[in-house]
């Protein structure tokens, strides 16, 4: 924390910052809900809420809904993780397998993972494979992309004195590569989760019978802004319980 | 010549048309501390990297105990210019890495951290990591991972080059004494002729490139060295004399 800000307002008065800003953020949304009818306010979309808890909506309840998005992102996020960070280690560590795949990689990198969609559908479907499919494209290039760089990055001079103080190739993988790649490996996987749930939304607008995105199209399509509210919220609360929890962890398996 | 630890014979090295060293040939005895000093640039680095075998000569040959240099059998250890401590470990993990990696018995990697956690006065920080801890003790972490597996052979670039003057002459003293106790034979290199002169038993004084040897100092004075006593100020200027003269 910087001595200012700390200086400037007294601690207790920090805390409340946040929720000020919220009180701040629905007053304004009330406000606006009141000069137009092209807004819900907050306290109709709270009600949705807590109806769509307890009574279906497209067949399911909104935890159903939530639960159906997270699963894709999960599955997609764990086959990710595997993927991004065999590669990113694969690319870092032998230069030649870097060069050989290094190229095809740039090349498809910068395809949004949403212009996979139609591709993926007509390979796999509308079943969950695609949508986990289209989930794990977005995923995988920040995971493989950080990891890549956290191992090139190593200083040479670990590499030499863990070789020096008897470390064997798998030695060197595991208690050094892994270990001081693992900052950018993290913030990696930060990204990819966020990145995770922008396709996961996408790709249940185009095809799907439950999830959050599936939940904002239905909702369009009746004209139902209550729930259109509603699912977006979600999307936001989620992510920030994610992020909440990443930050946590992190400073649990990366403490130094 | 035959008691020698290590045996150097002809040693050359260049990069392409830069000759950096050029036709080295000295002895290491067993046991001993022994420093190595000449001008920034001079080739020190180059010279510790042949030792270690990480770089192979351009000629010549390293001998270690009689036989050819080879890292996978022989217990050589390697302290950097640039600090090596690795960030994600704690000062204790630090310290036994090398242990655990060849697979010390438990009891023996409990009693040597002890031992060298103790010397180098480690014992306070040992659940902190580095960036937890001064410079100074990042260095002596990095001088404890190498002195607990006693090595044979403990090759030093400059530990100290980014440290603190007044950090330097304790480190020196608890350099000397794992010298001692662990029985190690030091290389130690640096560009600073008083902590030469402080810590060796034998300094090796280089040119400028292409990098020869320009004398061989034997230094008897008795240990704990004083600083400022006539005798070592005479050794240090002789010393400072022979490579300002080329
Ligand atoms: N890998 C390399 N390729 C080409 N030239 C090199 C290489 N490494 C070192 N040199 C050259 O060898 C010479 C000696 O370098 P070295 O690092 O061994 O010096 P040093 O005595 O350790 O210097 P310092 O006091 O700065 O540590 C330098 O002139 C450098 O340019
Ligand atoms: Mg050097």
């Amino acid at each position: 924390m910087n001595g200012f800000s700390e200086r400037a307002a007294p601690r207790r008065l920090l805390r409340l910052l946040p929720l000020l800003s919220l009180l701040a953020f629905l007053s304004v949304w009330h406000l606006a809900a009141l000069c137009t009818d092209l807004l819900a306010t907050p306290l109709d979309t709270a009600k949705a809420l807590a109806g769509m808890l307890f009574f279906p909506t497209s067949k399911v309840t909104l935890l159903h809904h939530v639960w159906a998005s997270l699963c894709r992102v999960l599955a997609a996020y764990a086959l990710a993780i595997a993927a991004g960070v065999l590669l990113g280690v694969l690319f870092g560590w032998s230069r030649r397998f870097h060069d050989y795949c290094y190229p095809i990689f740039e090349l498809l990198r910068p395809i949004p993972p949403i212009a996979w969609i139609p591709l993926i559908i007509m390979w796999l479907g509308i079943g969950e494979p695609s949508k986990i499919a289209v989930c794990f494209i977005g995923s995988v290039v920040p995971i493989l992309v950080n990891t890549y760089f956290g191992v090139s990055r190593l200083d040479p001079t670990y590499l030499k004195s863990a070789k020096i103080l008897g470390a064997g190739q798998r030695a060197l993988l595991t208690h050094v590569i892994l270990p001081g790649a693992l900052p950018s490996i993290l913030t990696g996987m930060k990204v990819a989760l966020s990145s995770g749930w922008v396709c996961v939304i996408a790709a249940e607008m185009i095809a799907a019978r439950k999830g959050l995105g599936y939940l904002i199209i239905r909702s369009m399509e009746s004209g139902d802004m209550v729930h259109i509210l509603v699912a977006m919220i979600l999307i936001g609360s989620v992510n920030f319980l994610f992020s909440w929890l990443f930050s946590k962890l992190e400073g649990v398996v990366c403490p130094w | 010549m035959s008691d020698a630890k290590v045996q150097v014979r002809q040693l050359t090295k260049g990069f392409g048309e830069l000759l950096v060293l050029d036709n080295l040939t000295f002895d290491v005895r067993p046991g001993e501390f022994l420093c190595v000093v000449g001008p920034t640039g001079c080739g020190k680095t180059t010279l510790l990297n042949l030792l270690s075998s990480w770089w192979t000569p351009t000629q010549g040959e390293i001998c270690i105990d009689g036989r050819a240099m080879d890292p996978k059998t022989q217990n050589l250890s390697f302290v950097f210019q640039e600090s090596s401590a690795f960030p994600w470990l704690t000062v204790e993990q630090n310290v036994q890495f090398g242990m655990k990696e060849k697979r010390f018995p438990p009891e023996l990697i409990a009693q040597r951290t002890r031992e060298v956690m103790g010397l180098l006065d480690l014992e306070s920080v040992k659940e902190k990591y580095c960036h937890e801890i001064s410079a100074s003790a990042e260095q002596r972490v990095v001088i404890g991972r190498s002195f607990a597996l006693h090595p044979d052979f403990l090759l030093m670039d400059e530990p100290y080059a980014q440290l603190d003057i007044k950090f330097r002459l304790h480190l020196e003293d608890a350099i000397l004494a794992l010298n001692r106790s662990t029985g190690s034979t030091c290389l130690f290199v640096t560009h600073n002729i008083e902590e030469a002169v402080y810590l060796a038993q034998r300094c090796i004084v280089l040119s400028n490139k292409p990098t020869s040897i320009k004398a061989v100092r034997t230094i008897d004075l008795p240990y704990p060295r004083d600083t400022c006593s006539p005798e070592f100020i005479a050794i240090k200027d002789e010393i400072t004399e022979m490579i300002k003269w080329w």
